[in-house]
């Protein structure tokens, strides 16, 4: 197995908000074993950090909370997009999608050579 | 966007913090049970899973409290809770906290209003551009301060001075009319056409005067002031060639002046008019020397005003031979700044209540610096156990910054209200001769200097014992060891009473003059003596004896009114100095059978026309011979009275009655032409130069009913036993069944006489405040001081107490500290005293600058009070109970 990475500065946003797209409403605990499972467990978040990211955000008006109750019958509280968070996932995508295409520009002639 | 939405919410998480905090210990509780649950699913006991649950979020406490600096502004947080401390310390110690907000309040408030008031004089900007470039240039004599000129000189000095880039002039401002429908009495100012551009004056709307619209004889033409332009037009535009009716003659308008316009003379302007002079003729009118003008000139780049009058004197002396040779020598050049010129004698006053407002922010920061260093020692000991604690330097600081700041804050809050209220009281008892005091406004920029300088006060001497590294020792020590907070403290209960002494001696010699000035004896009596004056349209009353014939109805009208029993008129009245009146010089009168005094000696003498009644009303006793009598005004004699002083200047011991007096006249050379005046009597003499100035000789002559005798210059005097508010109404109705249009102008000369005083009423006023607010924060500090002594050696009292000490010896040894402080604050004072009251002279009135009495007083008080506030807290310390004081310990 793979030596596990610590999330990339800036990337956990896009993670969290790809994942609430891709899933629907997620409460906190959740979303974090589901972004570690998408990533192939090659992932290892500290769920503490998970915290503040999500208020930021949802200071920032991408996503909203509600508490609800989890498929084990827990009370948890659930996080879901915005209008603003879908647009804003759209575009953190593309750019995201067009910083990885130039810096694998870079990486690949190296490789094949 | 969505960085201000972030921003707000993080304010709001500051106000529903707790709430909020309670919610997330809740969600990471079930996190944590999730996540547990997962653990023991997968086969772990519930305590492991559990622990790995916890350790993958990283530490609760420390999830919590990344959360939580992102769910508010930490620094913000800190600051409010630094806030709440500093306000639950204050309420704890209420007498701390009020007395440094009213010491703050009084210095800012105070500093800031009479700055604002005092910024109008010393440092305002005139209307005009590079306003620091413009001069005034004229010829000054003894009966003339105020430099004037005249056309014979100017033409000449303009084409031939080198100093000014151009030089321009007024012809003063005179009473006009808008003789139109709806008729309005206007003031008209007569400029020349470099006026406007020399002053770097644009109109608002039009254009200047072209030069040949300056020319005698041309087409009139003027400007008109913006608020003629509101009140007359309702400022329409088209405005501009309309032809309005001035004086029954058609004027066209060819511009508006800016709304800031202002003569430099400060005579209130409706309308300027060409001067139209006649530049040939300057040489021939009025006796050769031409019209009367103000001259003003812009100075050329780099020329300062020494140099241009250097470089104008010798064209002044080539235009000296324009003069009468016996009077070359009186004449002076003048040559100052236009803001000088303004504001005259409000100088010294100016400066004086500069100085002393900032005498009083002086003790105020004094005062503010030795609470909070007060404070700051008796803390030594809560500093030191927070640094212990771990709270680091700049933690403390900052505490200590935020405790200064709110304080001030409050201070300034208070000082602005009263700063706003002190001002209206000073526009309200302030005389009308100080310029720009009623446009005078808060003044924002001296708010925030003075909050700036308290906060430093505050700050600074609030900073020192945070600065020191708080030492162990404060941490175990039963009583703090604060010797240098204590001798701080004594420096500045020194310096605050050497400051209230400087300023208590200047108020005290103000208030001695003043009341010098208040129990003058004019010579006269002013209760129950009622003026009144009529301005007569010149359009109306063209010849002397139209006014004579006026005057001497009026006078037959208010002589039949009820309670009035005698009515006089003269052409001018005493004390005032300042308003019109006749006036020649010593040198000029000329005694039958005796040589004429050398030309240029003797200063100025006062004439009065007067008829009989004057003395009379005015209670005037004669001395010698007789007043005049009523035959004598249908006489063609010509009897004259002369005061005191005159008589004795002229005649010495001689009986000056039945002495003939001629009135000599230069022209060119010395002629007696006028009549011979026969001395009928003497009279006591009244105060003539204004209420603080030297006495000048004077003589009456008889007003006869003789045209020749009259000009528009008369006021008629009654003597009334009723009310001015009575007999207002009467006398009204008596002049306009003589002339309808003729307004009257009814007071008492005893109002006139008081306002007389409003200059130095206002000035002691004002210098008598600071100096009791300045008194009253020094006793502050002395006291707190001393009381801060007596509760510090509370153990020392104890112990002496135990060991035989009386009472009396207790109070000598807490009160002998505080007769220290007074003793050199009050030496030192009163040198700082003596050498600033130089300052003062020019305001002060038959009270020498160094008055003893006053310097006594002063210090008499000061010992009193300074004394009372040492005594409390020393009589408190006396009743300690020995036993209590040491089992405190």
């Amino acid at each position: 197995m793979a030596e596990k990475t610590d999330v990339w500065q800036g990337t956990m946003t896009l993670m969290v908000l790809r994942t609430l797209e891709a899933m629907g409403p997620q409460h906190g605990y959740g979303l974090a074993r589901r972004i570690e499972q998408t990533s192939g467990d090659l992932l290892q978040l500290n769920y503490g950090t998970l915290y503040p990211a999500l208020l930021k955000l949802e200071q920032e008006g991408y996503i909203r909370s509600r508490w609800g109750v989890s498929e084990n019958n827990r009370r948890a509280k659930f996080y879901e997009l915005t209008k603003a968070g879908q647009r804003r996932v759209r575009k953190a995508a593309a750019e995201w999608e067009q910083a990885t295409e130039i810096l694998a520009r870079f990486l690949a002639p190296a490789h094949e050579a | 966007m969505h960085r201000l939405r972030a921003l707000w919410m993080r304010l709001r998480g500051l106000a529903f913090g707790r709430r909020q905090d309670g919610e997330f210990a809740a969600e990471l509780e079930s996190h944590v049970t999730m996540h547990t649950e997962d653990g023991i699913r997968a086969g772990l006991s519930p305590e492991e899973a559990r622990r790995q649950a916890l350790l993958r979020l990283g530490g609760a406490e420390l999830t919590r409290q990344a959360y939580r600096e992102r769910r508010t502004l930490p620094w913000l947080e800190n600051l409010l809770r630094d806030v709440r401390y500093a306000l639950r310390g204050f309420r704890r110690n209420p007498v701390f906290t009020i007395t440094a907000i009213v010491t703050l309040a009084l210095g800012i408030g105070a500093t800031t209003a009479v700055f604002s008031v005092v910024d109008r004089i010393l440092f305002r900007s005139l209307p005009y551009a590079h306003d620091d470039r413009l001069v005034s240039v004229g010829l000054v004599q003894s009966l003339e301060k105020q430099e004037f000129t005249l056309g014979g000189f100017f033409y000449e000095w303009r084409d031939n001075q080198k100093p000014f880039s151009s030089m321009t002039f007024e012809q003063g401002v005179n009473a006009c009319n808008l003789t139109e429908a709806n008729p309005v009495p206007l003031q008209c100012a007569r400029i020349a056409q470099t006026f406007l551009p020399t002053f770097g004056i644009s109109p608002e709307l039009g254009r200047n005067f072209l030069p040949e619209e300056d020319l005698p004889h041309s087409p009139r033409v003027a400007l008109i002031s913006d608020g003629l332009w509101m009140s007359r037009f309702n400022r329409d535009p088209n405005v501009l060639n309309k032809t309005i009716e001035l004086d029954d003659h058609p004027v066209r308008i060819v511009g508006v002046l800016p709304k800031d316009f202002e003569m430099p003379r400060l005579q209130p302007t409706d309308i300027v008019l060409p001067a139209a002079m006649d530049v040939a003729a300057q040489h021939t009118v009025n006796s050769g020397i031409g019209f009367p003008m103000w001259a003003f000139a812009r100075l050329k780049p780099g020329v300062s005003i020494a140099e241009a009058k250097a470089e104008m004197e010798p064209l002044y002396r080539h235009t000296q031979q324009w003069i009468p040779a016996e009077f070359r020598k009186e004449f002076l050049l003048q040559i100052r700044s236009i803001h000088d010129r303004q504001m005259q004698d409000a100088y010294t006053a100016a400066w004086v209540l500069l100085g002393a407002v900032f005498a009083v922010l002086l003790i105020a920061c004094a005062n503010v610096a030795s609470l909070f260093s007060a404070r700051g020692a008796a803390r030594e000991r809560e500093l030191a156990v927070r640094s212990a604690l771990g709270a680091s330097r700049g933690r403390l600081i900052r505490q200590t910054l935020t405790e200064a700041l709110v304080l001030s804050v409050a201070g300034a809050t208070a000082g602005c209200a009263l700063a706003e209220i002190l001002l209206r009281v000073f526009i309200a008892i302030a005389p009308s001769g100080i310029p720009f005091l009623s446009t005078a406004r808060l003044d924002l920029r001296m708010v925030l200097f003075t909050v700036l300088v308290s906060l430093l006060c505050a700050g600074l001497c609030g900073i020192m014992p945070a600065l020191e590294r708080p030492r162990a020792s404060a941490l175990v020590a039963r009583s703090t060891n604060s010797g240098a907070h204590a001798r701080l403290r004594r420096v500045l209960v020194v310096a605050q009473i050497a400051i209230s002494v400087v300023l208590l001696s200047g108020g005290g010699l103000l208030m001695k003059s003043f009341w010098n000035l208040e129990q003058e004896n004019l010579g006269m009596q002013t209760r129950g003596v009622v003026t009144v004056r009529v301005p007569l349209s010149e359009a109306r009353y063209t010849t002397t004896q139209a006014y004579m014939h006026f005057y001497l109805r009026a006078e037959e009208a208010l002589r039949r009114l009820p309670g009035v029993s005698a009515v006089g008129m003269s052409d001018s009245l005493p004390p005032d100095s300042n308003s019109w009146h006749s006036g020649t010089r010593y040198a000029e009168i000329s005694v039958a059978g005796k040589p004429p005094t050398p030309a240029g000696t003797g200063g100025t003498v006062v004439i009065r026309a007067v008829t009989p009644e004057y003395f009379r009303v005015l209670q005037i006793p004669m001395v010698e011979g007789r007043g005049f009598t009523e035959e004598e005004r249908r006489l063609s004699d010509h009897p004259i009275i002369l005061s005191r002083m005159l008589a004795a200047r002229l005649f010495a011991d001689d009986n000056p009655i039945g002495k003939h007096i001629q009135q000599a006249t230069y022209n060119p050379y010395i002629t007696l032409g006028g009549p011979v005046y026969t001395v009928v009597g003497v009279a006591a003499d009244v105060k003539n130069a204004g209420l603080a100035g030297q006495d000048d000789p004077e003589y009456y002559r008889l007003r006869r009913d003789n045209g020749d005798d009259w000009n528009p210059h008369a006021v008629i005097l009654l003597e009334t036993s009723l009310p001015a508010s009575v007999v207002a109404p009467w006398v009204r109705a008596q002049i306009a069944q003589i002339d309808s249009m003729a307004p009257a102008e009814i007071d008492t000369l005893a109002e006139t006489v008081n306002r007389l005083a409003d200059r130095p009423r206002f000035e002691t006023a004002l210098l008598g405040f600071f100096a009791l607010c300045g008194l009253l924060m020094a006793v502050i500090g002395l006291y707190g001081v001393i009381a801060y002594v007596a509760a510090q050696r509370t153990q020392e009292i104890g112990v002496r107490m135990a060991l035989g000490a009386t009472r009396v010896d207790i109070l000598r040894l807490i009160a002998g500290e505080g007769v220290r402080l007074i003793v050199l604050g009050g030496v030192l004072g009163l040198g700082a005293a003596l050498a600033a009251a130089q300052m003062l002279k020019s305001l002060l009135f038959h009270v020498g600058a160094h008055d003893p009495v006053s310097f006594l007083a002063v210090t008499l008080l000061l010992a009193i009070v300074a004394l009372a506030a040492t005594v409390i807290p020393a009589r408190a310390a006396m009743k300690t109970d020995p036993m209590q004081a040491l089992r405190t310990e």
